[in-house]
């Protein structure tokens, strides 16, 4: 196990600059996430740490080591590629010990290590197969077993459930948090996929425009989130924004809505254009009459999940997603009125930075 | 979709257009196998018959005495062994240096490389036959003239091949070197253990028909070689026809034994060489 430091990485193709200046700090035995839309630049990040991209600036630290210029074989770290990338002409056993072999290891060596890896993955009955033998899950844990092999100190997972179907990325997910669980060793994750990251990571360090837009436990992200891009990345269904205008009325600092209706902002100082940010299930519907409900609107689609229901309410202040119970049962085009959660509103500046709360 | 679209039956079905284009397919093949045909009946014919005036699709008498004759009184046996050596000897270097170049253009970046593409392009331009001087100058200089290498050396410039081998690599997802790297694979282990074994395919054609060029190949080998027992085989049967003179039924069963291992290269491996030709017919244009 080994901890994993960036210390202000650049990286740039040509004129065009990825990632700008970058500190981050993974810490020994944890799972880290690196998540954000695509072109943010987390994959080239985490090719930087496998050492298959050269920085343009910045040091890169392995278990206190400065591996910046040192070649991938020599990190102590493996890497699961987003498209398996296992050798075709290969067995799985072959495929899983190619390290093993190209390190010189025994037959029987590699054979000790090959079956140790198939039993922790549940790939003894598969060795002999091939590649194209092998379904998308199987492959996927071909991949694993093939960085697991060279027990590594981080492993590094580049979008690797991204060509699995919805469910078996369910299970794949669960798999690789046993592992984690079991191993304890340094996991490095890049994934689009906040629910991935949310359901795997101890920490998720958000990307933006190769830059880290916030890092924290998953949890913080959620409910803390430092900016709008974080707020609308985090969360899914993603949060709802409205426009608004702060001032203080009375000592108590209040957003008026583009309708008119005025939210009280508690533990709040803010002035100007803001924006509210509320998550779907911190709003709840009422009658468009009712004198708590802040904005009005009429259902445009009701996606009904079973567990839960989501609403989408087109209002003055643009579309609204709400997140109402399982049973209820709301027909498009009905006129509703929409009350929100005042203690769970975020609220963002001009510049789109979350406006921390007061000191009560 | 109508109710005769789905009652009709599939596979072929037979109009004037496809009845003619068919006829025309036939006697063009009909056209192309003639020479071939009518060298193997000369080939069986005794020398009195093949020299008969008249025409007959069949010998009267069939023998094998012309390939009796050529295997008792010529040196055919050294002829085959010197083309085999030649040619295999060929197909190995060339494959084994094209693999190489193909790699190194397509996946390494050194200074230079670009420049390198484009000579190996130009070289296109030049035909083989334009350079035969400059090759007999420098094998002559070298005093290869007469000797194995002799014959090899100049034979290895390939540049389809290189091409064919660098669009291969060029099409692999970048992925598999990688995983590769991380695993901790050096150049060479990464050509030889992932890159060429992955598709085995690519090389046996290449391999295929670099062999049968090689063994085809006439004019450089008549020029390397002074001796008899340095002659290919194909060099080695135009001593055939300068020994007998006008015996043509031993000069062909002379060119047949002569194009017989291709013959049997192409018999056993068709897909393979027609699947080379169709991965270089691109390049050639």
């Amino acid at each position: 196990m080994a901890s994993v430091e960036l210390n202000s990485i650049t990286k740039a193709f040509g004129a065009v600059e990825v990632i700008r200046g970058l500190d981050l700090k993974v810490e020994d035995g944890s799972f880290t996430a690196l998540l954000g839309p695509s072109g943010c630049g987390k994959s080239t990040l985490l090719r930087m740490i496998a050492g298959l991209e050269t920085v343009s600036g910045g040091t890169v630290q392995i278990g206190g080591t400065d591996v910046t210029d040192e070649v991938p074989a020599k990190r102590r770290v493996a890497m699961v590629f987003q498209n398996y990338a296992l050798y075709p002409h290969l067995t799985v056993a072959q495929n899983i010990c190619f390290s093993l072999s190209l390190a010189g290891v025994s037959k029987a060596g590699q054979k000790e290590q090959g079956d140790r890896v198939a039993k922790l993955l549940q790939l003894e009955h598969l060795m002999a197969r091939r590649p194209a033998e092998l379904s998308g899950g199987q492959r996927q844990r071909v991949a694993i077993g093939r960085a697991l092999v060279r027990d590594p100190e981080v492993f590094l997972f580049d979008e690797p459930l991204s060509n699995l179907d919805a469910l078996l990325r369910v299970q794949m997910r669960l798999e690789l948090a046993k592992l984690h669980n079991e191993l304890k060793t340094t996991m490095i994750y890049v994934t689009h996929d906040q629910v991935e990251a949310m359901t795997l990571a101890d920490k998720i360090v958000v990307l933006d425009k190769g830059r880290i837009s916030q890092s924290g436990s998953p949890l913080e992200l959620y409910n803390a989130p430092a900016n709008r891009f974080v707020a609308g990345f985090i969360g899914s269904p993603a949060m709802n924004f409205v426009a608004a205008e702060a001032q203080e009325v009375g000592g108590v600092f209040t957003a008026t809505l583009a309708g008119g209706s005025r939210i009280s902002l508690p533990a709040r100082s803010a002035s100007g254009k803001i924006d509210l940010g509320v998550r779907p299930e911190h709003v709840q519907l009422t009658a468009p009459d009712a004198p708590d409900a802040s904005l009005q609107g009429r259902t445009s689609v009701v996606e009904q999940l079973g567990n839960t229901t989501y609403v989408y309410i087109d209002t003055s202040s643009g579309q609204m997603i709400a997140e109402a119970g399982g049973g209820v049962q709301i027909a498009p085009g009905t006129q509703v009125g929409l009350q929100f959660d005042v203690e769970r509103l975020h609220v963002f500046d001009s510049a789109g930075i979350a406006l921390p709360a007061r000191p009560a | 979709m109508s109710v005769a679209a789905l009652s009709r039956k599939p596979g072929k079905r037979w109009n004037l257009g496809t009845i003619l284009l068919t006829l025309l397919t036939v006697i063009c093949a009909l056209v192309w196998f003639f020479p071939i045909y009518w060298a193997l009946l000369t080939s069986i014919r005794t020398d009195d018959e093949a020299v008969r005036a008249g025409f007959s699709l069949w010998p009267a008498h069939p023998t094998l005495g012309g390939y009796l004759y050529v295997i008792q009184h010529s040196n055919i046996t050294r002829w085959y062994l010197n083309s085999t050596i030649t040619s295999v000897a060929i197909t190995v270097l060339v494959v084994f240096m094209a693999a190489c170049c193909g790699y190194a253009i397509s996946q390494l970046r050194f200074p230079g490389r670009t420049l390198l593409w484009w000579v190996i392009l130009a070289s296109f331009m030049v035909p083989v036959q334009g350079l035969i001087v400059n090759h007999f100058i420098i094998i002559a200089k070298a005093n290869l003239l007469n000797t194995y290498p002799g014959i090899i050396l100049p034979m290895l410039l390939s540049p389809v091949t290189v091409i064919v081998y660098k669009q291969f690599f060029d099409g692999l997802p970048r992925e598999f070197r990688e995983a590769a790297v991380m695993d901790g694979a050096s150049e060479l282990q990464l050509l030889f253990r992932v890159f060429i074994p992955m598709n085995w395919g690519v090389t046996t054609a290449l391999a295929i028909i670099t062999f049968i060029g090689a063994w085809n190949s006439f004019l450089w080998p008549f020029l390397a070689t002074k001796t008899e027992d340095m002659m290919t085989v194909t060099v080695g049967i135009t001593e055939v026809q300068d020994a007998f003179g006008v015996a043509y039924a031993r000069v062909l069963a002379g060119a047949v034994m002569a194009g017989l291992p291709v013959a049997l290269a192409y018999l056993l491996f068709q897909r393979k060489v027609t699947q080379a030709i169709t991965l270089s017919a691109g390049i050639k244009g």
